[in-house]
């Protein structure tokens, strides 16, 4: 600066020439200023406070720290302002910081910056410094961070972005800064005035940082502009940049139908289209904008139902999260995916863009997620899915030292395919652990890493792990079977076989209790390994079909059911003993129906005196309604009333409709079928015994072709192979060698009557259907039939 | 054509006064000076408007670039790398050249900017010499619109005469200099003076730099006010203004006149060049 003094001469000299030319003879001149209904004052603080000032100290802040100090002051004045910044934890506060107020509040729309001299007793940096914190809502706050000082007197310029916004500022200046190295020093700031500096250039102002931001957007979201800052080139030609928040800056909206805008810089959508949000500062137009691209209403995703008590949640607002380290963790230098999440109403949405790969991580603490079975996750791609495109997750457990390294981490991947990707509907994924054999240990949850593949952009929400509840929450379904068909062993609807034994010691760890759920008593078995079940007597079951089983396990990996003939049972054979695999784990309860004949030959079935569970690792079973059952040999109930239309119907044996009338339902060809009929419920029943095969002659021939079906309602308790023919005479045109077809029946009928539309169409080619006059049978058992019509 | 650039002027000034005069009256300086200019006449000869499409280069019949970084930063420790790459230079398609000085790595160089000169294509000895320029500006950042005389292949610098009509430091954005050298008086002994903005700044809007050249008369313009006039009494070695002069357009980036850049430097900094024109008294 030694250049100043002919700097000076010279200005001295223009201001003279000028004076000429009619401008004044300041070289700052201030005396045009808007008359003011707030006082104009410039001066804060020159050699002492101006009148209408106060000073107020930061919170937590040493109160102490601001003193006006006359040892110390800039261009002879008489005193200047000092502070002095504590050391680290000291116990005035840790910092120093306040608020000089105008009492009255000031009309600075004259000025374009605040300017003050400032050195230090040390080199420093101070932490922030400017105006507009009127220990209010702070409306026109500007911040200049990290001025760096020295112990040399330097002159400071915050510019003022818009001072036409400043017309009844009450913050007039403020700082706030912390020790440097836990040491604490002392500043002095002097000279503090509002002023019209001639020479400050090239203004320029963000939003957003700068960057033009695009993202999708919903009806009800909100995205809040954050990123403004103001930057001037100071009269030393060094750029300074400042803080200030959204009030200062006019906003411009592209389609107001779209995205409403608030002066505090709030972005609401408010419809489907695009828009976008740009910003200017007084006259200058902002860097950075938000486009928004909106598809209207807000689809979410489906909302959870689980109970809490069996979820671990990483992300949902149905449950409380667990403490999680980031949603995305920005791992440099190759992941590209940004995070631009949103918020409708109260659902929180994750939202990752230019999407590679991204890891949600906890480590403080990480989690046991061993007692859970699945993890889930909703997933929505707003963009179309590209051919090749590929979402896998990643889940990791940090074993034992609870943290990233070790040589205990483990981990294991899984590509979602159902349901198949899709685009702009909400997709829910339940990845069970059997899926990710390779995370082997689950106590130490750290880390789920998405990668995708051709994929840019996608939303997650509710991600947690869940289990299914170790104690059903429901009880086991109410059998339905009649009791006169029922053998129970365990179960509150029958009267049980007397005096089994349902926890005999045969060495196992399993702990057999009876609880009630629901009000119904349940079988439990606990730390299941394996378990016996004695009855009190060899029970003879070959009147009985099946092994009726309610079971339940949100834990087991292996579930299998025995039974067991005492060793040497005639009829049976060693082991004497046959397992029955049951699906396990259970979303609920599971019902099973095992036919007794599964058992066979091992198991004498007329002499049956235990059961056997194994397959447990420590897991909890939950058993209910073990009984053996049969089919009721004669139906209970009538076959069901067809409600077909009569003109529809060409029937051969119903009462419901007028028969085709001359038919012969048993004609001699040789069979061993006994035929009769008889009423069940007062309704006509066509009952073959002991069938081989049975013939049934139309009254007539019959052109079926116009119709579609072949109806027939049919029970049987014992019969083990059922097929029904239809038959044209041999040579019909239309038809073809051997002129009939079988269709195969589902026998036994465990649920009572059965109904079945045979479509017409399975008998061609054989059979002409313009000219049927047989019905064959063939199997075993007793057969009950009726409704036997074509439509 | 005749231009009245100094009628208008006189207007301004002291209507229907046939000379002009610059009354240096001060309240505040103890210092009273009048100083008394023939009138002139101007016609144009030489101008570029720089019209033209964007990105593209100015016309190549009227400027010639300096490429690289010549010897020792162009005789002054510069730091830039000259090209002649559109985003050093180039026309903006509004009637602007522009000269962009950037902190980038190139060729060696920290930094890369443009020079531009009429060299080999257009020179004149006395007349009036203007440009309407927005300069740039940063601390290291030294925009120049100056002239050489068209000898120096035979009369190396000083000899050959320099006349600069504009140089800035960007660290003082309200300050613009004028300036000779010539052999005796170059470098850090030129013979020139500083002129500053009362208030605003030299890189927030356009100004016209000018010199009005005669045989016995350098007088320096900005915004067509007089704040400097060097005569052949005013230097200590020769009076070398006596034949022709080529025009230079440029951004350095550091060197003797401005220093290093710092890190508060802004970057890109870009000079706009409005026209530039060279008239001859009639």
């Amino acid at each position: 600066m030694k250049k100043n003094q002919s700097i000076n001469n010279v200005l001295f000299l223009l201001v003279g020439i000028t004076t000429l030319i009619g401008m004044g003879c300041q070289k700052r001149d201030i005396t045009d200023l808007q008359s003011p209904s707030f006082p104009n004052t410039a001066e804060v603080f020159i050699d002492d406070f101006t009148s209408d000032l106060a000073y107020a100290a930061f919170g937590t802040s040493d109160v102490k720290a601001f003193q006006v100090d006359n040892q110390v002051s800039y261009g002879g004045t008489r005193q200047s302002m000092r502070f002095d910044v504590p050391d680290a934890n000291s116990p005035n506060g840790s910092y120093a910081g306040g608020v000089f107020l105008s009492k009255t509040g000031r009309n600075l729309s004259g000025y374009n910056a605040i300017t003050f001299y400032i050195k230090a007793s040390q080199p420093a940096t101070i932490g922030s410094l400017g105006f507009g914190n009127d220990f209010g809502a702070n409306k026109y706050l500007v911040t200049l961070s990290a001025l760096t000082v020295n112990s040399n007197w330097k002159k400071v310029i915050i510019p003022i972005p818009d001072a036409s916004k400043l017309t009844q500022e009450k913050g007039l200046f403020w700082y706030s800064t912390g020790p440097e190295n836990n040491r604490g020093y002392s500043f002095w700031i002097d000279e503090v005035k509002f002023e019209k500096v001639g020479d400050l250039g090239q203004a320029t102002a963000t939003i957003i940082n700068g960057v033009d931001r695009a993202q999708v957007s919903y009806v009800g979201v909100t995205n809040t502009l954050d990123g403004f800052s103001a930057t001037y080139n100071m009269p030393d030609g060094v750029n300074r940049t400042i803080n200030l928040t959204p009030y200062y800056f006019k906003f411009s909206n592209t389609n107001p139908a779209v995205a409403s805008v608030t002066e505090n810089g709030i972005v609401t959508t408010i419809g489907g289209g695009t828009t976008k949000i740009t910003a200017t500062l007084d006259t200058i137009h902002a860097r950075g904008s938000l486009t928004l691209n909106s598809a209207g209403a807000y689809v979410g995703a489906p909302t959870p139902t689980r109970d809490p008590a069996n979820v671990t949640s990483v992300f949902s607002d149905a449950y409380t999260n667990i403490n999680v380290d980031y949603y995305n963790g920005y791992w440099a230098p190759f992941q590209t995916t940004q995070s631009a999440d949103f918020q409708v109403g109260n659902d929180r949405v994750l939202n990752y863009t230019n999407f590679n790969f991204v890891g949600i991580q906890v480590t403080s603490p990480t989690v046991n997620i061993g007692n859970r079975s699945n993890l889930h996750l909703d997933l929505y791609f707003p963009d179309n899915i590209n051919p090749g495109a590929t979402f896998k997750v990643r889940v990791l457990d940090f074993g034992a030292n609870g943290a990233p390294g070790g040589g205990d981490d483990v981990s294991d991947i899984v590509t979602l395919t159902n349901p198949a990707l899709a685009a702009r509907t909400w997709l829910s994924f339940d990845i069970p652990f059997s899926s990710l054999p390779g995370l082997a240990t689950k106590g130490h949850f750290g880390q789920i890493i998405m990668e995708g593949t051709n994929i840019s952009n996608f939303f997650a929400d509710n991600i947690y792990f869940w289990s299914n509840p170790v104690v059903p929450p429901v009880p086991a379904p109410v059998p339905t079977r009649p009791s006169a068909n029922v053998l129970s062993v365990f179960s509150d609807s029958y009267t049980n076989l007397a005096g089994s034994d349902f926890f005999p010691n045969w060495g196992q760890s399993t702990v057999v209790t009876q609880i009630p759920i629901g009000g119904n008593n349940t079988l439990r078995y606990s730390n299941f390994n394996y378990q016996g079940l004695q009855l009190a007597a060899n029970q003879n079951l070959t009147s009985y079909q099946f092994l009726h089983i309610d079971y339940y396990s949100s834990n087991a990996g292996t579930l299998n059911a025995f039974l067991i003939s005492p060793p040497g049972s005639p009829g049976g054979t060693a082991p004497w003993e046959k397992a029955f695999s049951l699906s396990v784990p259970t979303a609920g309860w599971h019902s099973i129906d095992i036919p007794l004949s599964h058992f066979t030959p091992q198991v004498a079935l007329s002499s049956v005196f235990q059961f056997k569970f194994d397959g447990g690792t420590g897991s909890d079973i939950f058993l209910d309604n073990i009984y053996f059952w049969r089919i009721p040999p004669v139906p209970t109930v009538a076959a069901p009333v067809p409600t077909y239309p009569a003109g529809g119907v060409i029937s051969i044996f119903s009462d419901s409709y007028t028969n085709v009338p001359g038919s012969d339902l048993n004609p001699n060809w040789g069979q061993a079928t006994v035929v009769t009929q008889t009423p069940i419920v007062g309704n006509n029943t066509l009952v073959y015994t002991g069938l081989n095969y049975q013939g049934l002659q139309f009254g007539s021939n019959q052109d079926v072709s116009g119709k579609q079906f072949l109806h027939l309602d049919f029970y049987s308790a014992n019969s083990t192979a059922l097929n029904v023919y239809l038959i044209c005479p041999p040579g019909s045109p239309g038809g073809t060698a051997p002129w009939e077809k079988a269709y195969a029946l589902t026998v036994p009928t465990a649920n009572g009557w059965n109904s079945v539309d045979i479509p017409l169409s399975h008998f061609t080619p054989q059979v002409a259907l313009n000219n049927v006059f047989q019905l064959k049978f063939d199997g075993n058992g007793t057969i009950y039939l009726d409704n036997i019509l074509f439509r | 054509m005749i231009l009245s650039i100094y009628r208008r002027l006189k207007n301004t000034l002291l209507t229907g006064v046939v000379c002009t005069t610059l009354v240096f009256a001060m309240s505040s300086c103890e210092r009273e000076a009048v100083q008394t200019l023939p009138q002139r006449e101007w016609e144009l000869v030489w101008s570029d408007e720089f019209n033209g499409t964007a990105g593209n280069a100015p016309d190549a019949a009227k400027w010639a670039f300096d490429i690289g970084t010549g010897s020792n930063g162009w005789g002054n420790s510069e730091l830039q790398y000259y090209t002649s790459r559109p985003a050093n230079v180039q026309l903006d398609g509004s009637g602007k050249l522009v000269i962009t000085a950037r902190s980038e790595s190139y060729a060696g160089s920290g930094f890369t900017s443009a020079r531009i000169k009429t060299k080999g294509l257009f020179a004149q000895a006395y007349g009036r010499f203007e440009a309407r320029i927005k300069t740039p500006t940063g601390p290291g950042i030294w925009p120049a619109f100056w002239m050489l005389g068209a000898n120096i292949d035979t009369k190396p610098w000083p000899q050959c005469g320099e006349i600069d009509i504009m140089e800035q430091r960007g660290q003082q954005p309200s300050v613009t200099h004028g300036t000779v050298h010539g052999p005796g008086y170059s470098g850090g002994n030129s013979i020139g003076k500083p002129y500053a903005l009362t208030s605003g700044r030299f890189d927030t809007d356009y100004h016209i730099y000018a010199v009005e050249w005669g045989e016995d008369y350098i007088d320096f313009f900005v915004d067509n006010f007089l704040y400097q006039r060097i005569t052949p009494e005013d230097v200590p070695g020769e009076w070398v203004y006596n034949q022709p002069f080529f025009l230079l357009l440029n951004v350095a980036v550091g060197g003797n006149f401005v220093g290093f850049p710092t890190t508060g430097t802004p970057f890109p900094q870009s000079m706009y060049v409005d026209y530039v024109k060279v008239y001859k008294q009639k």
